[in-house]
């Protein structure tokens, strides 16, 4: 990975159970991306098939090393990396909410959600099985789904193995009070901004936009740099590009004066 | 701890947002389902006003047709202010007045019928003219229940709370209030006794035994913030009207999971086939 990246994130709706209809979408921003000269390009979550899928999950499954919709986004992707999420399912008929990184023709890199949430509005852990696996791709870049970050060990470990940029990829439905933005986004940019602090890493939210079932996603991807300050933001609700500027080197030189990550001790006996 | 001070506050939205996304959710409606637009019965009263105003922001005001469905009995300012608000949107309307089908039915079949009857009538008279209103127009029947009534079971079932979108329903009645005051709506509109205007002379709060103000709260604190009735009280709302408010929203439960279906096959519609919309 270059130390100097021109990241894109494609806030995007989805149109809810139609891969063939997503797909096209998914081609469109692929082009605008490439126009503005993006390297890598992040989607959201379950982007190819919209995240409140309940009995459809099973019928938008694809098979990743033998999907003609991957294919396709490898074809068009070219020398950009993109991140997409879809259903993945595995010899045995499991279905994963996974996150690929496509680069160079191939599959780089496999993230399935490691944390389904089960409450609430969300019932994904009656339709997928729990990742079990975590790592960096092989240049260092992380990758989590939504949930994942609200267990700061992954995105801990994940810096830990090496990654210096961690990218959220996230289907986060909003809510409103009296606030100027909603209430759900303050949560995230609480999360994303201590991310980024404690870790000394770059963390790239994905969150898509559009409504399914009554409940609306907010959008707000934002970027925010090693430290925890937001350099970029999205607008609320609106399909966007957003383009940011990261200087990977920018980790190492803040880990220079501030060795948190290098810090961490695993030997430390009582709770764990 | 919340208290009951800061309930009002904690009811209180961010209009411009709140707008923002109702409006978005008619628009991506209208545009997913590939219809033309909506209809929206006007009854004068400021739910309807305001979900009228969100769609002509959402659709522009000529995907908006407004019907006023008066009965003989309604009151003459109704109308009046209901046509004043699609003016001020620039909506069309149209007035069917309903009292020729609801007099035929009860005079010829059911003379000693009582007022909820003859309530409930209209009620599902005026649902059935906007759904074939809506067919006529390829166009989606806009709802405009509130939160409020939903959890009271305040509302006809198969009338006035059936739609086929609804932007207001997980708005409190103040908080339609704040809004219908934010998009500056006629004045008489938002001050108004509420009232579903089925007799003379009636309202909703002198029905119900309570201020909405007072039930917007409770019921934000039991059904939002899950606290027991007995926690409700502690914090200075009055029993009766706490017991009366958990009894309502308790037995209308009914009027917001519409569609009991009869499982036998293991591979029932919405229990084991829950198949979304988008």
């Amino acid at each position: 990975m270059s130390t100097q990246i021109t990241l894109g994130i494609a806030q995007i709706d989805a149109r809810l159970g139609d891969l063939a209809a997503n797909l096209e979408r998914h081609l469109g921003w692929i082009e605008r991306a490439r126009e503005s000269g993006v390297d890598l390009l992040v989607f959201p979550e379950l982007s190819l098939t919209g995240y409140r899928l309940l009995h459809l999950t099973g019928k938008v499954a694809e098979r990743p090393d033998d999907s003609e919709i991957v294919s396709r986004l490898l074809a068009a992707a070219g020398k950009m990396s993109v991140v997409v999420g879809l259903v993945e399912e595995d010899r045995k008929g499991v279905l994963y909410n996974t996150a690929l990184l496509l680069r160079a023709g191939k599959i780089a890199h496999t993230h399935r959600k490691l944390y389904l949430p089960t409450y609430g509005i969300f019932q994904e852990g009656r339709f997928f099985g729990p990742g079990n696996h975590l790592a960096p791709a092989a240049d260092g870049l992380g990758i989590l789904i939504c949930e994942d970050l609200w267990h700061p060990h992954l995105a801990r470990g994940l810096a830990l193995a090496g990654a210096k940029i961690v990218v959220v990829i996230s289907a986060s439905p909003g809510h409103l009070g009296p606030g100027e933005t909603p209430e759900s986004q303050d949560s995230w940019e609480a999360l994303t901004r201590s991310t980024a602090l404690v870790n000394t890493c770059w963390v790239v939210y994905c969150n898509r936009v559009g409504w399914e079932e009554g409940s609306f996603y907010t959008g707000g991807s934002h970027v925010v740099r090693p430290g925890g300050e937001i350099v970029e933001r999205a607008p609320f609700l609106d399909e966007t590009l957003l383009i940011a500027e990261i200087d990977v080197r920018e980790v190492d030189r803040l880990r220079w004066r501030l060795p948190l990550v290098h810090a961490t001790r695993s030997d430390i006996e009582g709770v764990q | 701890m919340i208290r009951k001070e800061d309930v009002r506050d904690r009811l209180r939205l961010n209009a411009e947002l709140a707008e923002r996304v109702l409006s978005s959710f008619i628009k991506d409606a209208v545009q997913t389902t590939g219809t033309e637009g909506v209809v929206v019965g006007l009854s004068g009263g400021v739910d309807s006003a305001l979900a009228t105003a969100l769609a002509a922001r959402a659709l522009g005001p000529d995907r908006v047709l407004a019907l006023l469905l008066p009965y003989r009995t309604s009151a003459a300012e109704s109308t009046e202010d209901g046509r004043e608000v699609a003016a001020q949107l620039a909506v069309e309307t149209r007035t069917i007045d309903i009292s020729p089908m609801i007099d035929a039915y009860f005079d010829e079949n059911e003379t000693d019928a009582e007022q909820l009857r003859r309530g409930n009538k209209m009620a599902r008279e005026r649902m059935g003219i906007l759904f074939d209103q809506a067919k006529k127009r390829r166009a989606l029947v806009l709802g405009t229940s509130n939160k409020t009534e939903i959890l009271l079971g305040y509302s006809t079932i198969f009338g006035d709370n059936a739609s086929s979108i609804n932007p207001l329903g997980d708005l409190y009645k103040q908080q339609v209030w704040q809004l219908a005051e934010h998009l500056s709506l006629p004045k008489q509109v938002v001050e108004k006794k509420p009232s579903a205007d089925l007799w003379p002379g009636q309202t909703d709060e002198g029905e119900l035994g309570f201020a909405y103000r007072t039930a917007d709260e409770v019921l934000y604190l039991m059904f939002d913030r899950g606290l027991s009735a007995g926690e409700v009280v502690e914090r200075g709302y009055d029993t009766d009207v706490v017991t009366r408010i958990e009894q309502l929203e308790r037995n209308n439960r009914f009027k917001r999971r519409l569609m009991l279906i009869a499982r036998l096959s293991g591979s029932a519609i919405n229990l084991d086939r829950e198949i979304p919309r988008d």
